[in-house]
């Protein structure tokens, strides 16, 4: 430690970045947390899947083999990566950020049709969903420019500054999917009000953003279908998904029907593999399975948390606030969908739900997250 | 490189507690729709998941009174197609098409339609359904049923009837004991996907089907069968439309047999047994309406001569006749200002009343209706029954066509005497004569008996009202013993049974309008005669050439009586021809 304090005081002051993490904390308790989810994901994916797989297929383990692949891509990307100085991301950050964005742009004008909106690129034998990749851009580069004036951020011109950018490509995401755009808007508020020592600038924005969200959904009719499907679930026939969640967690009971023992993921509930998983979770496992998965989740956001506040420098930490705000919203998201407290959206429950592109950079995401852990500071 | 300040710190745990704040929230809905809602979703989902399938029910056997089968059940199947089973829809529509005879745009239209279960055939023959079962076709079920069976094809059609598709009673017994004979279908509770594909080992629930109740009826078959011979005999012989013939025993109404000839085949009901031809649908099922009648009790007729054991039966009860009594026939009558003719126009001259029922006299039965009087006739119609419905168990019993009480005039009561101008049905009639010779107890005819359960536990014994007493014994007896005069020496001669004394009476009635030559003969006949065991009516409708019921009805009665009272253990007696002999 000493050796390195000095090193820095030797260096000029722009000093060239490492790309090995020089750091020796390891958090192995989230990775762990990560790891069981992602393992749970698994056996869940495979259980809410292979009925229909099977039947569709012929093969059970369709699904199941194809997300397998994609944990274990995953997994071996968020261990490298945590061995990466996360410094090292800044000098990706434009790069990445306008590479993204040109491909969301690309994605409306090309991209191929799936389930009803275009949200898919291919290139060569990938295809991904950029939205996806929209979010961790968008981490990287809120993260970045708030660490660069952070001392100005006082000033509500150069927050607006700073956010300028990022919600223009948010703007670009939310044209095919709402849901992905109102989850970035949620990462770049989320970092800069982590960041910024003022709280009005934030009352302000979320008088703004309940207004201009209300008047977005009253304007757009097919936005109004799904307000109305959700205040009358029983009887409107856009209802039919989120109704049969319910009927699936309502069936849960306290022990749940026991694992693989779902009847509503028999084609009842469309993909049940897919955003609407957890009610199946909590129809095998019952309310003690589901709870015990939300716990879960806030012990990995508490674990977080940590990692935020003991973070080495205010980048590593504003970095792990917007994958926080990226997991903690999706998780609230899902979870208020399938219970029918807000209109059904299609977000996925993180590290659980069926989906490759999701999965992997939720992993690199928290790889990232490791390497800011990596740097942490333990006082003896 | 800037720090993480306290502020930055601080505000991070407000936003952790803002997203915990939520996921509280959010546990508690979880625990309102789990627990609070619990049951409602769960008996929501289930409702959804759950289908029943019946399991079907064999429907209970009718059988005659020594326990031969008269209907049973044999095993047929039904062919159904589930649309999101089926892999290939060219091969199931070929195969189908051309194992079922059914047109393959029939087939599509079922092969196509999306629902969980489209039924193709039922009551397909269970050789076809193996057939089918063998090509081994994704999506085509084959469920095994019972189809009714009628072993002797055409026995005592009009009286068993038959069973719908659904096995349901349609004519007939299979009607008037349906919920007898109809067991109580079973069912099992299996669960589902939502394309209603059933799901191995979840079968919850199982309710095992209960048989229907065999009933056993009075019919003897052996009887029936021989009577049934007799009558389609007759029916060529005399190139008649139909025969119609009641065995029954006069002491407590159970019919031996009840024919109608021709009768049709039970097995194939919808095929006409005549070459009637029809050109449309509506003609057809009136046709085929006309031949499901059963004549002894769905039609009406006039009764003729044989009607004139009524008269007779009244006269008595009333005290103003004897047997010795003397009447003249000059071949006619005149009755008010009308002048009504004797069958014998040259008349049977002076003659006792016993002369007079021998020969069938219609001046003789003329004089004693004027003597019983309207009032008292009709007393004794209404003690016979025949104002009323005998109650047989059967369906759509009609009932008689009678002059009102107060609109009978002189001539009307003398006509009424022998027979003509009302009708009764047949089954009216033998019932009547049956109260007349068994010493006065008016029975209801019937064929149910009792029924047992499928374990062969009795689990009801019909019993029917007899009413007692509507005529004096005496009565009776006076009556018995005329009617074995007549044909023991008059009429009904050709009635006689070596070794048996049998009372009978003939009639041969014209059938409306008068004068088109028309005519139903007939003879009622009772064996023994001193103590009636027996009792027949024999209907010849429409007979070509001889007509008289004497000469042509009376001879299929002696017949019939010839092979079924030792069949029916009453032994010959020859005491009579004895006593004359000495």
């Amino acid at each position: 430690m000493r050796e390195e304090m000095q090193e820095n005081q030797n260096q000029p002051r722009r000093k060239r970045i490492r790309f090995w993490n020089p750091g020796e904390y390891f958090d192995y308790s989230l990775l762990f947390i990560v790891v069981f989810l992602v393992g749970f994901g698994l056996i869940m994916v495979y259980s809410t899947s292979s009925y229909t797989a099977s039947l569709d297929y012929g093969d059970a383990a369709y699904f199941f083999k194809k997300q397998a692949l994609f944990a274990v891509m995953g997994i071996a990307a968020m261990l490298f990566i945590s061995k990466v100085d996360y410094h090292f991301l800044k000098r990706l950050t434009l790069i990445a950020f306008l590479g993204i964005g040109i491909m969301t742009l690309a994605v409306l004008v090309v991209g191929s049709a799936s389930g009803g909106s275009t949200r898919w690129l291919q290139i060569g034998p990938i295809r991904f969903q950029p939205s996806e990749l929209a979010k961790m851009a968008i981490i990287m580069y809120v993260a970045a420019a708030t660490t660069a004036q952070v001392w100005k951020l006082n000033d509500w011109k150069v927050l607006v500054k700073i956010m300028i950018p990022p919600v223009i490509l948010t703007g670009f995401i939310a044209i095919e999917n709402l849901s992905t755009a109102i989850i970035c808007g949620v990462i770049i508020i989320a970092i800069l009000f982590v960041a910024s020592p003022k709280y009005s600038h934030f009352i302000f924005i979320a008088g703004v953003g309940v207004l201009g969200g209300g008047l977005f959904l009253l304007t757009a009719g097919y936005r109004m279908d799904r307000i109305d499907a959700w205040l009358n679930l029983e009887t409107h026939p856009k209802g039919y998904q989120t109704l049969q969640a319910l009927y699936a967690i309502g069936s849960g009971g306290i022990w749940g029907k026991g694992l693989g023992q779902s009847i509503q993921k028999m084609d009842f509930i469309p993909e049940a593999h897919n955003d609407m998983i957890f009610s199946v979770i909590c129809e095998e496992l019952g309310i003690v399975g589901g709870v015990s998965l939300i716990l879960l989740f806030i012990i990995l956001i508490w674990r977080l948390m940590l990692i935020v506040v003991n973070a080495r420098d205010l980048y590593g930490s504003l970095l792990v606030v917007g994958v926080l705000a990226h997991v903690a919203v999706q998780v609230l998201i899902n979870i208020a969908v399938v219970t029918n407290t807000i209109p059904n959206t299609g977000i996925p429950l993180p590290f659980i739900s069926y989906g490759g592109t999701s999965l992997v950079f939720l992993l690199v995401e928290m790889g990232i997250v490791l390497s800011v852990a990596r740097q942490i500071k333990i006082r003896k | 490189m800037p720090e993480v300040k306290t502020y930055n710190r601080r505000k991070m745990v407000i936003l952790f507690f803002a997203v915990l704040f939520v996921a509280v929230f959010l546990i508690g809905r979880l625990g309102y729709i789990m627990i609070g809602r619990g049951e409602y979703y769960s008996e929501k989902a289930q409702a959804l998941h759950e289908r029943e399938r019946a399991i079907k029910a064999p429907r209970g056997r009718i059988l005659d009174r020594n326990g031969v089968v008269l209907a049973g059940n044999r095993p047929v199947c039904t062919i159904s197609v589930i649309h999101s089973q089926i892999t290939d829809s060219e091969q199931v529509i070929e195969v189908l098409s051309r194992e079922l005879g059914i047109s393959e745009e029939t087939i599509r239209e079922k092969v196509e339609k999306v629902s969980s279960r489209e039924k193709i055939k039922s009551n397909v023959d269970k050789v076809i359904a193996d057939t089918i079962r063998s090509y081994h076709l994704d999506g085509v079920m084959v469920d095994e049923d019972y189809r009714r069976y009628y072993p002797f094809d055409d026995m005592a059609s009009k009286v068993l009837g038959f069973t719908g598709s659904d096995n349901q009673g349609i004519v007939g017994l299979e009607v008037e004991y349906d919920s007898v004979l109809q067991g109580t279908d079973g069912y099992i509770l299996t669960v589902t996907d939502a394309n209603g594909i059933e799901l191995a080992n979840t079968a919850e629930a199982r309710q095992e089907p209960v048989a229907g109740n065999d009933l056993y009826i009075s019919i003897d078959a052996n009887i029936q069968s021989y009577v049934q011979q007799e009558a389609e005999k007759v029916l060529i012989a005399k190139e008649a439309i139909g025969v119609s013939i009641i065995v029954m025993n006069p002491q407590n109404g159970e019919i031996y047999a009840m024919v109608n000839a021709p009768e049709y085949n039970l097995n194939d009901p919808y095929t006409l047994n005549s070459d009637i031809t029809y050109t449309t649908e509506e003609e057809k099922q009136n046709a085929l309406n006309q031949m499901w009648r059963n004549f002894c009790i769905n039609d009406t007729y006039e009764p003729g001569s044989i009607f004139k054991t009524v008269t007779a039966t009244a006269a008595f009860e009333k005290g103003v006749l004897s047997v010795e009594d003397t009447f003249v026939c000059p071949g006619y009558r005149i009755v008010g200002d009308r002048t009504i003719r004797c069958h014998k126009t040259t008349g049977h001259g002076l003659e006792t009343f016993r002369q007079g029922i021998m020969n069938s006299c219609n001046p003789v039965f003329m004089d004693v209706g004027a003597r019983v009087g309207v009032e008292d006739m009709y007393h004794t119609y209404e003690q016979l029954g025949l104002m009323s419905r005998t109650g047989i168990d059967l369906p759509g019993e009609a009932t008689s066509i009678m002059h009102k009480q107060e609109d009978v005039k002189e001539v009307d009561l003398a006509i009424m005497s022998f027979g003509q101008s009302f009708q009764i049905t047949p089954m009216q009639l033998i019932t009547a004569v049956s109260a007349i010779v068994n010493g006065g107890n008016l029975v209801t005819p019937h064929f149910g008996m009792y029924a047992l359960d499928a374990a062969g536990n009795r689990i009801e014994t019909y019993e029917y009202p007899v009413e007692n007493g509507v005529i004096s014994e005496e009565t009776s007896a006076t009556m018995r013993d005329l009617l074995e005069s007549v044909v023991a020496e008059g009429s009904g001669r050709r009635g006689q049974v070596e070794g048996y004394r049998i009372a009978g009476k003939t009639a041969t009635s014209e059938k409306l309008p008068r004068g088109n030559g028309k005519y139903i003969s007939s003879f009622i006949g009772i064996a023994p005669a001193d103590n009636p065991q027996v009792i027949t009516l024999v209907l010849i409708n429409e007979p070509t050439g001889i007509y008289y019921g004497g000469t042509i009805a009376a001879p299929v009665a002696q017949r019939i009586y010839e092979n079924i009272l030792p069949y029916l253990g009453i032994e010959p007696v020859y005491e009579v021809q004895d006593s004359e002999a000495e």
